[in-house]
């Protein structure tokens, strides 16, 4: 197995609107190139995304949560 | 859309939801108002249906993501009831359903976001750039990049980047959004300072020990937004229904139609098929009151905590550090047979390495008393003699103060007790602590005792009546009196007092009006407990205790059927505070440990936040049982209503969308609490 040094980061949605929107969200964010772990967390609007630095791009991450309809924040 | 700028593709993509209800909500009103003017003909079918696909067509693609995803939402069954709806000619219905569903989704979005922002002035708290000294200049450089030991400047009115201690300069600090204290807090040189708190006069210089992530207030929002994540047993409770709901009503409109044939019915089934206001009404009174605690300096653990917190009918209370300030100091040496100063001497050597509280009130002592003199900071503020002043008069008498609060005191027969005190306390040779009762020492080969009345029986000492007496007397006065031996034999008695927290009373008598017993444990003996008791209004207090005996008097108060919140400070009182149903941690901002193993944590050691936390958690657990009361009459008035022809689909629609928001309002009330 190849040792791969990943990095996590953090948004916020405060617009979620029920609690499937925010598994589709973390199911799309999922499906990303270099996504290792994603959480994303109905009550606080937290998503959480641990990914390898090589594989993926951050900038996809707020595009996908955008084209999902909900508005992303870095925090 | 894509053709669109990309700062007019970005406010599109950010307003859809809105765009796209009032464009569907205004068509809607178009093609009904037409229809009913013209008696429903084709053209107002067309605006209908022009509608249905403008309202529509984010929730079919979000239905194709529930889909794709495997899991049976709300947004699938409307599509099916609005293509179900079209297909039998029921355009405004279905033009209807989608409308009142993206009205509804964008109101719950709205208001989810208030309630999701109830941290927000927190995270905002920390300022982005520190001030640090770097080559002896001061540069300005990203908060998170200041190295621990670095020292940092704040100017009078900032906000401070970085946890630290004061290392130059004074300055009254607002620590409000650490610890929800309102009253600034003087800080000095070698005070501690947290990250997000405001200074308010005066510059300082912090030498920093955690920036970035690593700061309290960053845990504590940590800490908080992963209470509100966790689920409650009620959310768990209802999530578990709810697989079994959606599922069962969608074979429920199957089977309707397969016996009465009747599409209407089945699509209606269908969109109230969703049990939205059942689901989201617990977490959304858990994340408000959670965020309401934290803006009011109280960190509460999660919405499991929350629960059991509102059903507390009993809290008890340690002392020391708790109903007391923790404070303690030494108001009275008295030597018998024996001058006072060798006596407070004796038990610094033998204290000199415990950390007891007791320990660092007799330590003070013996240091301040070569200083400048015994009765200065005192906890009863009392101008009593000095015993520097006192100590050159030579008296025979067998009995010798050095006391706080008794200026008549007999003074020393050894002169200066300057002389006696002045070297520095050695280090005992041995050391023990027995717990609960005292300490004892080896020095020189001397044995030194120090502690209370059973620490002498344990060791077979007598005490003469003389000091039985004065020890009766100072407990009396609410004081915790330790007697010193040296070889057996008695030779003084040191009284330390702590001085009872202004608001105890008040918090007790809160407490008690809002019908929740109270109870104080104690280490302390009976008579200091009874008078600290007394002074609190407490009834039921426990003295001698040993940290076992806490543990178990709270499994007592459990066992005879109360629900049991413990206070104390998190540290000593861990095992009873973990014990109890739920431990709450006073004066938690300083410590990761109270932080990390209260169920409830004070930030500060503000006691009038107890009766405030338990009262959000009865109003919590109200607002819970009022929310899943809503959400089940809606769910078994619409089912009912439906069954029998009453609710239509639109109307169905319609109920199922305000009990969401209605449970969503109902919850967010918590964030005013």
């Amino acid at each position: 197995m190849s040792q791969t040094e990943t990095e996590t980061t953090q948004l916020r949605v405060m617009d979620f609107d029920c609690p499937t929107c925010a598994s589709t969200v973390e199911r799309a964010l999922a499906g990303l190139d270099g996504v290792e772990d994603v959480t994303v967390h109905y009550a606080t609007g937290r998503v959480e995304l641990t990914y390898d630095p090589d594989l993926a791009e951050p900038a996809a991450f707020e595009r996908t949560i955008e084209q999902q309809g909900y508005t992303p924040r870095v925090a | 859309m894509e053709f669109l700028p990309p700062a007019a593709l970005r406010y599109y993509r950010r307003n859809r939801l809105a765009l796209v209800t009032a464009v569907s909500g205004s068509l809607y009103a178009g093609g009904w108002s037409l229809g009913y003017l013209t008696g429903f003909d084709r053209a107002s079918a067309a605006i209908l249906v022009l509608a249905t696909i403008v309202g529509g067509t984010h929730i079919a693609k979000a239905a194709r993501r529930e889909i794709e995803a495997r899991t049976l939402g709300i947004k699938t069954l409307v599509t099916l009831a609005a293509i179900g709806a079209i297909g039998i000619g029921a355009y405004w219905e279905a033009a209807a359903v989608v409308f009142l569903f993206s009205l509804g989704s964008y109101l719950e979005g709205r208001t989810m976001r208030k309630t999701r922002s109830a941290l927000e002035e927190l995270l905002e708290m920390t300022p982005d750039v520190a001030t640090v000294r770097r080559d002896d200049t001061w540069v300005e450089v990203p908060a998170r990049d200041v190295q621990v030991g670095e020292i940092v400047l704040v100017r009078p009115g900032e906000k401070l980047p970085v946890d630290g201690a004061v290392d130059d300069g004074e300055s009254a600090v607002d620590q409000a959004p650490v610890t929800g204290e309102s009253a600034p807090v003087h800080k000095r040189p070698g005070d501690e300072v947290y990250a997000g708190t405001i200074a308010q006069e005066g510059a300082i210089e912090i030498e920093t020990t955690g920036a970035g992530e690593d700061t309290t207030l960053q845990r504590i929002i940590r800490r908080v937004e992963e209470a509100q994540e966790a689920q409650s047993p009620t959310a768990r409770r209802i999530d578990r229904f709810a697989s079994y709901y959606t599922p069962a009503i969608v074979a429920l409109s199957i089977g309707a139609f397969a016996l009465t044939r009747d599409p209407m019915l089945s699509l209606t089934l269908l969109v109230i098929g969703c049990p939205g206001a059942l689901v989201i009404g617990p977490p959304v009174s858990v994340v408000s009151a959670i965020g309401n605690a934290a803006r009011n300096g109280v960190l509460l653990k999660g919405g499991e905590h929350l629960e059991r917190a509102g059903s507390i009918d009993l809290v008890a209370f340690d002392k020391t550090g708790t109903l007391t300030t923790g404070n303690t100091a030494v108001t009275s040496v008295r030597g018998f047979d024996a001058d006072a100063t060798s006596v407070l001497r004796l038990a610094a050597i033998a204290e000199k390495r415990s950390e007891h509280h007791l320990a660092s009130a007799v330590l003070d002592a013996a240091g301040r008393s070569d200083a400048d003199g015994f009765g200065t900071g005192g906890p009863s503020g009392s101008d009593g003699s000095p015993m520097t002043d006192g100590g050159l008069s030579a008296s025979g008498d067998a009995t010798n103060d050095l006391s706080v609060e008794d200026p008549e005191a007999d003074p020393s027969v050894l002169a200066d007790p300057r002389d006696a005190i002045s070297e520095p306390i050695p280090e005992p040779d041995a050391f023990d602590v027995v717990a609960g009762k005292g300490v004892v020492a080896q020095y020189e080969a001397v044995e030194i005792v120090v502690g209370n009345r059973s620490l002498l029986v344990e060791r077979g000492i007598d005490l003469p009546d003389a000091i039985a007496e004065h020890v009766r007397e100072r407990e009396e006065r609410g004081e915790t009196a330790v007697i010193v031996a040296r070889e057996g034999t008695p030779l003084g008695v040191i009284a330390v007092a702590d001085e009872v927290r202004e608001s105890a009373p008040e918090v007790v008598a809160e407490l008690q009006a809002a019908g929740v017993e109270t109870a104080m444990l104690t280490g302390d003996n009976e008579r200091t407990a009874r008078a600290v008791a007394d002074a609190v209004g407490i009834d039921d207090y426990r003295a001698a205790l040993l940290p076992e005996d806490k543990q178990a008097a709270i499994r007592q108060f459990r066992d005879d059927g109360h629900v049991v919140a413990m206070v104390g400070d998190g540290i000593n009182d861990a095992p009873s505070l973990a014990t109890a149903d739920v431990g709450i941690a006073m004066g938690a901002a300083g410590t990761d440990t109270a932080i990390e193993t209260a169920d409830v944590a004070l930030m500060a050691d503000d006691l009038g936040r107890i009766p405030y936390a338990v009262g959000l958690s009865k109003a919590t657990r109200r607002n819970v049982s009022q929310n899943v009361g809503i959400a089940v009459l809606t769910v078994g008035l619409l089912l009912a209503g439906v069954l029998t022809s009453y609710v239509a689909l639109a109307a169905g629609m319609l109920v199922h969308e305000a009990s969401v928001l209605a449970v969503i309002l109902n919850g967010m009330r918590l964030l005013r609490h």
